[in-house]
This record gives structure tokens, C-alpha cells and sequence, in this order.
């Protein structure tokens, strides 16, 4: 069964007693009794039992999640205890924000680095405090041409949106655009990929981990600073097409 | 969360909206991204080359109210100084001034990016267009 592959291997430092009968109890359950345990402050992984890696078998998370909601379900303990009930009540909320960011694999990916320290929503604004104290041209994280061709299309965009209030489309316009589209899509098809083979190199060296090799800071430095990478030329590119989408009204 | 009477103010009245011809010798141009939000900015100066101040600025930007509103106040606050002078503008004194809450100061963040870049590109332009002292021979 899916459950005991997720109690039967806690985090060391998670494993405590059972608050109810005083066995060793798992993360969620007690192995012993079956009750509720207070929630313990783990990541999302390690609430689904899982390593930090990015390959995760979606159905098999999803099988987890199924399972572990009927159990946690706070009806389920209406009768228990108020502490039991409050306890399944925050078990449940963190299963499913654990699930949710889980299965998605750009949140899975974003929540990992922030896991690993990356400030995603700070990058810009360290970068331009460097570039202050330097006195030097800040690097832009996004490459030039992409905001180059973002800037474009967008221009494209408000050109064709004016249009379209004044009750006249330009068809050479709109094919235009449209083909822009098209190309978008490849290119966000084309960064997934990208992504997934860095997803691939990370596992590798959690692997190399888990078997007590010895992993250097800079190889990890290295597959992380790449999927940032990819994370922000992503957004670009999502929102771009999310409003082509939308002027297009397709 | 709810915008600022100034951010409101700057997004239905944006000031400096618009363009000018990026070739031009005395126009800098900046060209900026925020990967948190995908928002593009873009801000140009026209300098004069005699006194280093800086008589016109133009912006355009695709993003977010906070956004349009935090570029046009650059394009409003960077005006009458000099190159030297706009380079003193900091992120938070737009956050400051517009009220900006947390979730928005990557906003502030890409004007000052806008009006640095501008300006980088600008003297970029002066020190290829600079006459050659002929040597003597």
C-alpha cells in the first residue's frame, strides 16, 4: 500500500512518539495506534516521504495524495479530540499545498531552488544593488534579445488591440502575429525540455548524495543557476503568449 | 492590495509616453526586463551634450500598474538633471513616493535599471562619437 511507503520512511530527525500511545509513530500517523500526528515543520518532499528530486511520478504522488487526504480528512476525526481534529485540520491544508506545488513541474521546480536558497523574487533587485555599489552596467538576467522581442510583439499587440476598437483588423496583421505565436509555443515547448534535462542533471547529483558521494557546492551552483535561467525566460515567453492568446481571442 | 492614489494617478495619466529615434547620437536608450514578473521596460533620454542635462525622457512599458507608474515618475524625475545627477535615483525613493508595497519594488527595481541602462547607453554613444585628436606628426 502507498501509505506505508510514506510512514515507513520518515526523515530521521522527524521520527518521534506517538503522542497517543508513545510508540514511534511516522510523520503523519502513528504505525502503532493510526492516530493523527501534530504536523512536523518538513518540506514539501519530505511530507510526501520523497527525495529532492525533480523526476517525480505524477500518478504515484496523486495516488498519495488521495489516500492521505481520506485519512487526514478533518470529518473523518470529527469525533476524535479537539487537538486531533485541529492537528488533521493542518495536516490536511499542508497535503494539499504540498500537492498542488508538487504535481506542477514549473512550481515544483521554483518551490526546490527557493529550497535551495535561490531568491527568484530577488534576483533583479540584488543584481541592481550590485550594480550601484559598483558603479558598474548591471547584467540583465533576461538575455537582450528576448526583451528585444518582447518589447516588439508587445508593440504588435497594443497596435492590433487599437485596431480592433476602431472595429477594423488588419488580416496581414493578425497573420502576423499569429505566426508569432506559433513560434512562441515552440519556443516555451523547447524550454520545458530544457528544463527537464537539467531536472535530470539534478537528480544525479541528489542520487550521488544519497549513495554518500561527495557533491561539490559548484556542481550544484551549476544545474541551479541554469534552471533559474530557464524559470525567467520562461515568464517571458508564458506572458507573451497569454496575450497574443488573448487579442487573438483564441 | 490595492494601489496608491499616485500609482493610480501615473497609470491613467502616464506622463512621457512615447519614443524617440534610438540611432540619434544625443538619445540614450534603455531597454529592461523583470524575470519576476515578465514586464518590459523601455526609457530614452535626450541629452544635451554641452551641459550633461538631460531635456527630454520618453518611456514605454508593458507591464503592470506599478510598473507604468514607477517609469513615468522616471521619465518625470530625471528631467532638468544632469546624467550625474539622475544617477543618484534609487529604487526606494520611487517606492517611497508611490507607496509601493513589498510585492511591487521589483517595479521600482526595473526604472532604476531603465534609467542606468539609458544612461550607459548614452555615454556609450559620446565616447565612440568623440572627435579623434589628430596626432601630431
Amino acid at each position: 500500500m502507498t501509505l506505508t511507503s510514506i510512514t515507513a520512511k520518515p526523515a530521521p530527525e522527524e521520527t518521534q512518539t506517538c503522542w497517543s500511545c508513545g510508540s514511534m509513530r511516522a510523520s503523519h500517523f502513528c504505525e502503532a495506534c493510526g492516530k493523527v500526528q501534530p504536523p512536523a515543520p518538513v518540506d514539501y518532499f519530505t511530507f510526501f516521504g520523497l527525495p529532492r528530486k525533480l523526476n517525480i511520478d505524477v500518478a504515484l504522488l496523486d495516488r498519495d495524495f488521495y489516500e492521505l487526504s481520506r485519512k487526514l480528512h478533518p470529518d473523518l476525526n470529527a469525533r476524535a479530540g479537539s487537538q486531533e481534529q485541529e492537528w488533521s485540520l493542518q495536516q490536511s491544508s499542508r497535503l494539499n499545498d504540498a500537492h498542488r506545488v508538487l504535481k506542477d513541474p514549473i512550481k515544483r521546480t521554483e518551490y526546490l531552488l527557493k529550497l535551495e536558497g535561490v531568491e527568484l523574487e530577488e534576483q533583479s533587485k540584488s543584481a541592481t544593488e550590485q550594480a550601484r555599489v559598483t558603479g558598474q552596467l548591471k547584467k540583465q538576467v533576461v538575455p537582450p534579445d528576448l526583451l528585444e522581442e518582447v518589447f516588439e510583439l508587445n508593440m504588435q499587440l497594443e497596435e492590433l488591440r487599437a485596431q480592433k476598437k476602431m472595429g477594423e483588423d488588419d488580416p496581414a496583421l493578425i497573420e502576423e502575429i499569429g505566426r508569432q505565436k506559433l513560434e512562441l509555443e515552440e519556443k516555451h515547448e523547447a524550454l520545458l525540455e530544457e528544463l527537464k534535462k537539467y531536472w535530470k542533471g539534478w537528480d544525479a547529483l541528489i542520487d550521488r548524495q544519497l549513495a554518500r558521494q561527495a557533491v561539490s557546492q559548484e556542481e550544484r551552483k551549476q544545474v541551479r543557476d541554469k534552471m533559474v535561467d530557464l524559470l525567467n525566460r520562461r515568464n517571458y515567453i508564458r506572458n507573451l503568449v497569454r496575450d497574443v492568446s488573448e487579442v487573438l481571442g483564441d | 492590495m490595492s494601489y496608491s492614489d499616485k500609482v493610480i494617478d501615473h497609470y491613467n495619466n502616464p506622463r512621457n509616453v512615447g519614443s524617440m529615434d534610438k540611432s540619434s547620437n544625443d538619445v540614450g536608450t534603455g531597454l529592461v526586463g523583470a524575470p519576476e514578473c515578465g514586464d518590459v521596460m523601455k526609457l530614452q533620454i535626450r541629452v544635451n551634450r554641452d551641459t550633461n542635462v538631460i531635456e527630454e525622457a520618453k518611456f514605454k512599458t508593458f507591464g503592470c500598474g506599478s510598473a507604468i507608474a514607477s517609469s513615468s515618475l522616471a521619465t518625470e524625475w530625471v528631467k532638468g538633471k544632469t546624467v550625474d545627477e539622475a544617477l543618484t535615483i534609487k529604487n526606494m525613493d520611487i517606492v517611497k513616493e508611490l507607496s509601493l508595497p513589498p510585492v511591487k519594488i521589483h517595479c521600482s527595481v526595473l526604472a532604476e535599471d531603465a534609467i542606468r541602462s539609458a544612461i550607459a547607453d548614452w555615454k556609450k554613444k559620446q565616447e565612440t562619437t568623440k572627435p579623434v585628436a589628430v596626432e601630431a606628426k
